[in-house]
């Protein structure tokens, strides 16, 4: 049984071969593509604040589903097959600005290898959308 | 905080390994030389207002940049006895400051005293973990908190008697696990303190209790003298910046309110700049504010306290923020604190004291 444990443990350090790193991509706030690559096991915010993305105010809570700043929308295929939602999650999600049939927060969405570059997006940020919309009127 | 001299960060970088002897002697070269020293790294120096204007960095973020800190926003990093005392006090105590949870930078200069000699301090009741996250704070945020100590009110009262100072805000985290919100037991520690000492000065900075009105009551009954809840922002950004439990109208009917119940309260409030809101947003702001009957305003620069919040779209000059300042006096405000560093409760003491002052002072000439 010990035995068992150590070999787990060895394969969760053990350098990564191909099939281990799964590359995302998400688009921020302001529409910018950002892509990463990450082994699987983390949760969506987790990845966010570990590797440093250039998105702007996510995940105030620290994950502990009393806010909704890590939401993040996600693409039909990917959505039907990600984890049920729990109530929290929802209660929380329910608040989120932007919201979509598509949204799930990132701190409970951990990354797997069938996500393998999957794209997810962070709704887009309402200065930008006050920007698009005045340069439309001023056409 | 580190802070860079002259927009230069200092890097060190990891010599190979060499016999001890060599490496500390030319350590000691390097260092008697041109190397930095521990003030380098502490902005001592203060920029005076002519080196403000000469400034020539970005002041307004554009796309995937970070702003850098701009000269007038370094502070000095908090060292002193007077700040030490302060601490250990606390410790003692067993308070908790808003001032070290959400990492205010003007921890030196209020908890060493100002020029009045009023040390301020911001006490946190119910906890230092909020229910909201909320885009601009650090506080911690837990879905259900740890259980509010009953005896909190009590032995908060207790202390700040202790402490003796003329002046205390006390302020709290969202509580939206309890039915109340907390009002009961934030209200049950302000009277405690004036039954202790009935001529402290009591400035309450309140939740809005997700606009229960009745809270609010009870907290404008319980005895303090300034009642403030900040807007935190203008209307167009409260999605945007605030948790969405808060908004903008919610926390006039709450400002509003407090007037209600109790006419001779000063009402309080505070929005921080840099966060791209636009110049006619912040009139409206303000105007919006002055009908509902706020006396006191605060105009602060937003900083950014950790990665997981927004970043700062702009920072405001000096002269911006002394331009709002002009405007709120002549909105009406009893009083307009503007500033980079100001927060809603800095120097609180301070400009209370000073108003009241003036105010006995003509009523007596």
């Amino acid at each position: 049984k010990s035995n068992q444990k150590v070999i787990q443990k060895h394969s969760l350090i053990s350098p990564t071969s191909k099939g281990d790193k799964i590359l995302l991509h998400f688009i921020n706030q302001s529409g910018v593509k950002i892509t990463t690559s990450v082994t699987e096991g983390a949760s969506l915010l987790e990845v966010v604040i570990n590797k440093n993305l250039d998105i702007s105010g996510f995940g105030a809570c620290e994950g502990t589903l009393a806010c909704s700043t890590c939401h993040l929308i996600f693409d039909e295929n990917v959505y039907k097959n990600l984890e049920p939602i729990a109530d929290e999650e929802l209660d929380m999600l329910d608040l989120a600005y932007g919201l979509t049939k598509t949204s799930r927060l990132g701190c409970q969405v951990c990354v797997q290898k069938w996500m393998d570059g999957m794209t997810v997006r962070v709704p887009r940020d309402v200065k930008d959308l006050r920007n698009v919309k005045e340069s439309a009127e001023n056409q | 905080y580190l802070v860079c001299m002259n927009g230069v960060t200092s890097v060190s970088t990891l010599s190979p390994p060499s016999p001890a002897s060599t490496v500390g002697k030319k350590k000691r070269e390097l260092l008697s030389q041109d190397g930095p020293d521990l003030q380098d790294f502490i902005s001592g120096e203060l920029s005076e207002k002519s080196q403000w204007e000469e400034y020539r960095g970005n002041l307004k973020r554009q796309k995937g940049e970070r702003l850098r800190l701009p000269p007038w926003l370094k502070t000095e990093i908090p060292i002193g006895k007077n700040y030490n005392k302060l601490k250990n006090t606390l410790r003692d105590l067993n308070l908790h400051t808003v001032c070290e949870e959400a990492r205010c930078p003007n921890i030196g200069e209020c908890w060493g005293g100002g020029e009045f000699a009023t040390a301020t301090a911001t006490i946190m009741l119910m906890g230092d973990t909020c229910t909201r996250g909320c885009r601009f704070c650090s506080v911690k945020t837990a879905r259900k908190p740890p259980p509010l100590d009953p005896d909190e009110p009590y032995n908060t009262a207790k202390a700040i008697a202790q402490w003796g100072l003329d002046y205390v805000v006390l302020t709290s985290v969202d509580r939206d696990d309890l039915a109340d919100g907390g009002a009961e037991h934030f209200a049950k520690t302000v009277s405690y303190l004036k039954e202790r000492n009935p001529k402290i000065l009591v400035e309450c900075l309140t939740p809005d209790f997700r606009g229960d009105l009745d809270a609010v009551e009870k907290l404008a009954l319980s005895g303090l003298d300034v009642y403030a809840h900040n807007v935190e922002t203008v209307r167009e950004l409260q999605r945007h910046v605030r948790d969405p439990r808060a908004n903008f109208d919610q926390s006039l009917r709450v400002l509003r309110h407090a007037k209600v119940a109790k006419p001779s309260v000063l009402t309080k409030t505070s929005i921080m700049l840099g966060l791209g809101e636009t110049d006619a947003q912040i009139y409206t702001a303000m105007t919006e504010l002055r009908e509902s009957g706020v006396d006191c305003l605060t105009l602060g620069q937003y900083m950014q306290p950790t990665k997981r919040h927004l970043k700062v779209e702009e920072y405001v000059t000096p002269e911006k923020f002394a331009h709002w300042e002009k405007v709120g006096t002549e909105m009406g405000f009893v009083y307009t604190a503007s500033g980079p560093l100001v927060r809603s409760s800095y120097k609180a003491g301070e400009f209370f004291l000073k108003n009241l002052i003036r105010e006995r002072k003509t009523t007596s000439d």
